[in-house]
């Protein structure tokens, strides 16, 4: 238990839009700086199993809201300080159990009841919702660049009936260079890999057509082991004429089939391209991209509407996909191929995601993926509450008031629990560098009082109504980080042995 | 003046020596899993050793199965406990307590000079007598549907009271008993089948009729099908190669180098044309389908499902009714699965293939979330223990009453049966009595309540003639356990008295322990 309060302590500056962020050096010696609380869990590697089980709830967060995974880590930490509390008094550990389990449905209860449903055509609620959730991150200074774009990607892939949004349809393309502002949503579908240059091919084509191609354009090689015998001199040109002409047949036929564009797909057992298979398709004018791996092929195929050629027979027209434009471009130092103006195109969204370096790009990436969430969650439970701490003193100063109707071990129980949830608004108190007693026993005066929205206003230092800071939260989030933090307290509490095992 | 008569290392206990380490080997196991019996008891952390890698459990033979051991006597009750696991699937934990107990108490009366085959009558009389009042008690509601599901149901939720589910024990106890219901008599659980995803919390987990399987569709199939004709396959579907060591070719050319490449191309396509020809719009293989013939079964209008493991295809032709086909030259011999929608759907972050409306109209799946791998790890053990009492008690339709008030009521008929036996063995008997109340007392113990006063009051319950009276663990009081729906299979108890009996007497008979020489293994 002391493990488990340590790693929570750990990561609880990290919390709000004041928090810190964590410098993290892995066992192969890269650095990451972030301060997402799934990330810090999913490194720290924790040798005791209760902070195992810790690190395991971050990511069942992350895997269910994909945002709040600091808050669910930290709530967890201060339900078992309460729970530490209770059992010195002497209360039996399974009563704690049960007791908390229904403080969260309770709490769960109240949570749904202040929230206000919200539209996906709301398009300025989603933005604040995304917005408050960049807040946090070290990317804040440019939530309005991404806010728009987590939005406007979710909202492209989902349809208004929807109740999940499958995110590897949205893809994040990284590049070095630049900085966080030039993250853009790009019109059509960024690769992450360059265009061929080597042989002197083209670098743009308009009115392209795309062709993916699963096999390879070098020398034949067929399963069997062979081995080419060669006598003399004379038979060795021929060898290599022959391959030529082979090779030579195989573009032909590509351009035949009027492809002007061809994505190459990796291949483990032979080379994809060879050097004159280059120069071939560089003099028919054709831009070629290699090393396209496998699991990106259906993402492409669905982005273009194409179908993947996997044997040159194959290799028809009506199998290609067709784009206004496929540009490699230089940004920022950076270079990017992009295809636009795709007709027939499938429910596919791309981001170029930009920073300076490779520490800022990962962050960079890490806030967008929990922005896309936190706009998925919308689309899952329609319901925004307020944030800033305001949900979490609300619900605090309900419980407490249900429990003072109970009697028994359970009032002890539901008041500790109702106790630990002001943990938020101290933490977020305390990273802002206010004074957490003083804001937080306001904050209680002033929901007491009735403004079930007061909330703690981070930029000014003060409590406000939170809702007119447009600072705001899914309902998902909040509902899911008490649940989740909940049961794993509950199994962690149940615990009386430790066994060494096979 | 001894002459060495084992061979080295070899050793011999004998004896009173053997039978103390015999007790105490079992006394240990027997406290090790005391703390986790009943609704209020602990869980224990297992770490593995070699792996480092954590499971939370309060299932008996899951601790059991994991803790190293060296003691005979040790062993044996592992070994009921995994017999009871395979028999019942649930009352490991009590099984163990209960031949602990009863060792317990055979030690107390060898130390009172009775010869241990005068304990071992006397437990037989004993055993004979507890079964014949478990029996007696146990009712049976087959007859009457609706009160046969609920008895399922109390039991469900009894044995899932136990468990990590404890707290949402009437969400699994409804999904588990639906879960059983539709296998119809057939103890077979594989038609059930539990996918675990962390994420969610464990009352997001949920029973889906027909079946899923973890893997995805190809690319450029369509995700979605109806009226599907499965093709169950375990080929490779990436080139035949001629399996001949060191076989090779030869060839003077890159020319014949391609058209040997071609060949094989060509017999891909033939073979895709084989599947083809057998009618189908579904294509399930256990290998990897290369992109090649990937794009040639969709040119057939034919969805392939690459890669889906042993289980994954034994599964799909159990529910689907299909057979594994390996090779494709008769298509009128081999026969196809059905079923009526296969899609593609998602759980948490992950897509998963469903297949639904199948043959076998009893396969369903039972999806588990939880909040973190322990937890779903512990669900499923949990679900899978419900699961298998439950259709066992669909076999055995007789149910008696769990909290206590089986074993007391066994404990008081054992009693009768002592004032009557003469002789030494009446000790026994009573001994016996006593080892069932700890049942009773470890449960309260657990719970912190005051076991002295409640097992005392319980048992004065009895005599009274409340013959339902067992332990509220809520109140922490006397209750009537058939008001309160806590019910247990008789197939479950009566299994949990035969074992332990048979344990306790096998190592009460035991005088000797020989330990060979342990095997050498050879230096490196």
């Amino acid at each position: 238990m002391t493990a488990a309060k340590a790693l929570s302590d750990a990561i609880r500056t990290s919390l709000g839009p004041k928090g810190q962020d964590k410098l993290i050096q892995t066992s192969k010696g890269e650095t990451i700086v972030t301060n997402d609380g799934a990330t810090i869990m999913k490194n720290i590697k924790a040798l005791h199993p209760a902070g195992q089980m810790l690190a395991d709830l971050a990511a069942a967060q992350d895997i269910e809201a994909g945002d709040g995974t600091t808050s669910v880590v930290v709530l967890a930490g201060a339900f078992l300080g309460a729970a530490e509390n209770l059992l010195e008094k002497g209360i039996h550990p399974t009563i704690i159990a049960e007791a908390f389990t229904k403080a969260s449905e309770k709490a769960v209860e109240y949570l749904t009841e202040m929230s206000t449903p919200v539209e996906l055509k709301d398009r300025t609620s989603l933005l604040r919702a995304a917005t408050t959730s960049l807040n946090s991150k070290i990317v804040s200074q440019y939530s309005s660049t991404l806010a728009p774009i987590a939005v406007s990607a979710v909202t492209r892939i989902a349809t208004s009936t929807s109740s999940n949004v499958d995110l590897r349809d949205v893809r994040i393309v990284k590049k070095i260079g630049g900085t966080i502002e030039d993250t853009e949503l790009i019109e059509g579908v960024v690769l992450n890999q360059n265009v061929v240059v080597s042989a002197g091919g083209p670098t743009r084509i308009e009115k392209a057509k795309i062709g993916i191609i699963q096999f390879q354009l070098s020398p034949p090689k067929p399963d069997m082991d062979n081995t080419v015998v060669v006598n003399n001199y004379a038979q060795m040109d021929r060898i290599l004429k022959e391959e030529r002409q082979y090779l030579l047949n195989l573009v032909k036929k590509i351009k035949k089939a009027n492809c002007n564009v061809l994505l190459i797909q990796k291949s483990i057992l032979r080379d994809a391209v060879t050097d004159i298979s280059l120069h071939f398709l560089a003099k028919l004018k054709i831009l070629v991209v290699k090393d396209v791996e496998r699991d990106e092929i259906e993402f492409l195929t669905k982005s273009f509407g194409c179908k993947p050629i996997p044997d040159i027979e194959q290799f028809t027209e009506d199998k290609l996909g067709y784009a206004e434009l496929v540009e490699e471009t230089s940004k920022a130092g950076a270079k990017i191929v992009k295809i636009t103006g795709v007709k027939n195109k499938g429910r596919t969204v791309s981001i170029l995601a930009m920073g300076s370096n490779n520490l800022v790009l990962e962050e960079n990436e890490r806030s967008l993926h929990d922005a896309l969430c936190v706009v998925r969650c919308l689309v899952k439970k329609r319901a925004l509450i307020a944030g800033g701490g305001a949900p979490e003193i609300h619900v605090s100063r309900l419980l407490s008031q249900y429990a003072h109707t109970l009697k028994g071990m359970k009032a002890y129980c539901f008041q500790a629990y109702a106790d630990a949830l002001e943990v938020i608004p101290t933490t977020l108190a305390e990273n802002a560098g206010l004074n957490p007693i003083a804001i937080v026993t306001e904050l209680r005066n002033r929901h007491a009082l009735g403004e079930r929205n007061a909330g703690i206003n981070v930029r000014k230092g003060l409590v406000s109504n939170i809702l007119e800071e447009d600072v705001v939260q899914p309902l998902l989030v909040s509902t899911s980080a008490l649940e989740l933090s909940t049961e794993a307290v509950c199994l962690l509490l149940r615990i009386d042995d430790y066994v060494q095992a096979r | 003046m001894s002459a060495p008569i084992f061979g080295e290392e070899a050793s011999e206990e004998r004896a009173d020596t053997a039978r103390l380490s015999s007790f105490i080997g079992a006394m240990a196991i027997g406290d090790l899993v005391k703390s986790t019996l009943g609704p209020k008891g602990m869980n224990k952390i297992l770490q593995s050793v070699s792996t480092g890698e954590i499971s939370v459990t309060n299932d008996g033979a899951t601790i059991l199965k994991s803790v190293q051991l060296d003691n005979a006597a040790a062993k044996i009750l592992v070994n009921i406990s995994k017999v009871q696991d395979d028999e019942v699937g649930d009352g490991t934990t009590s099984v163990c307590v209960l031949a602990a107990e009863l060792l317990r108490e055979a030690e107390k009366l060898v130390l009172a000079k009775i010869h241990p085959q005068t304990i071992i009558e006397g437990y037989r009389l004993a055993s004979a007598a507890a079964l014949s009042a478990l029996e007696g008690s146990a009712v049976d509601h087959s007859t009457d549907p609706t009160t046969f599901r609920e008895d399922l149901f109390n039991i469900a939720r009894t044995t899932l009271s136990s468990k990590v589910l404890s707290q949402d024990k009437d969400y699994f106890a409804n999904l588990a008993v639906d879960a059983v219901l539709r296998l119809q008599g057939s103890t077979d659980l594989d038609h059930i089948q539990i996918i675990k995803k962390v994420g969610g919390k464990l009352t997001d987990s949920y029973l889906d009729e027909g079946f899923i399987l973890d893997k995805s569709i190809g690319v450029n199939c369509p995700k979605r099908l109806e009226n599907a004709k499965i093709l169950i396959a375990n080929t490779s579907m990436d080139t035949d190669k001629i399996k001949v060591f060191g076989a090779r070719v030869k060839v003077d050319g890159t020319g014949k180098l391609a058209d040997l490449e071609r060949a094989e191309k060509e017999k891909m396509k033939a073979k895709v044309a084989a599947i083809a020809s057998h009618g189908i719009n579904c294509f399930v293989n256990r290998q990897l389908i290369y992109n090649y013939p990937e794009s040639l079964l969709a040119e057939h209008g034919i969805v392939s499902i690459e890669h889906a493991d042993f289980e994954g295809v034994e599964r799909l032709s159990l529910v689907t009714g299909g057979e594994i086909a390996s090779t494709f030259d008769r298509p009128d011999l081999v026969k196809l699965g059905r079923c009526e929608l296969i899609e593609e759907i998602m759980i948490g972050e992950d897509k998963l293939i469903k297949f639904s409306g199948v043959a076998a109209g009893k396969a369903c799946t039972v999806v588990l979330r939880g909040s973190t791998t322990q937890m779903v790890d512990e669900a499923d053990r949990s679900l899978h223990d419900a699961l298998s009492v439950l259709s066992q008690t669909v076999k055995e339709t007789r149910v008696v009453l769990g909290g206590g008030c089986s074993e007391m009521l066994m404990s008081c008929a054992v009693e009768e049966v002592a004032r009557k036996v003469s002789g030494k063995k009446a000790l026994a008997v009573e001994a016996f009595a006593r080892a069932l109340r700890q049942i009773p007392t470890i449960l309260a113990d657990n719970a912190g309540y005051d076991s002295s006063d409640l097992v005392s009051r319980l048992r004065a319950a009895h005599y009274d003639g409340q013959r339902d009276a067992g332990l509220d663990m809520n109140e922490g009081s006397i209750g009537s356990m058939r008001k309160l729906g806590i019910t247990e299979s008789y197939k479950l108890k009566r299994q949990v008295v035969i074992s332990a009996s048979e344990a306790t007497e096998m190592i009460l008979r035991v005088d000797t322990i020989l330990r060979s020489t342990p095997r050498k293994r050879e230096a490196h």
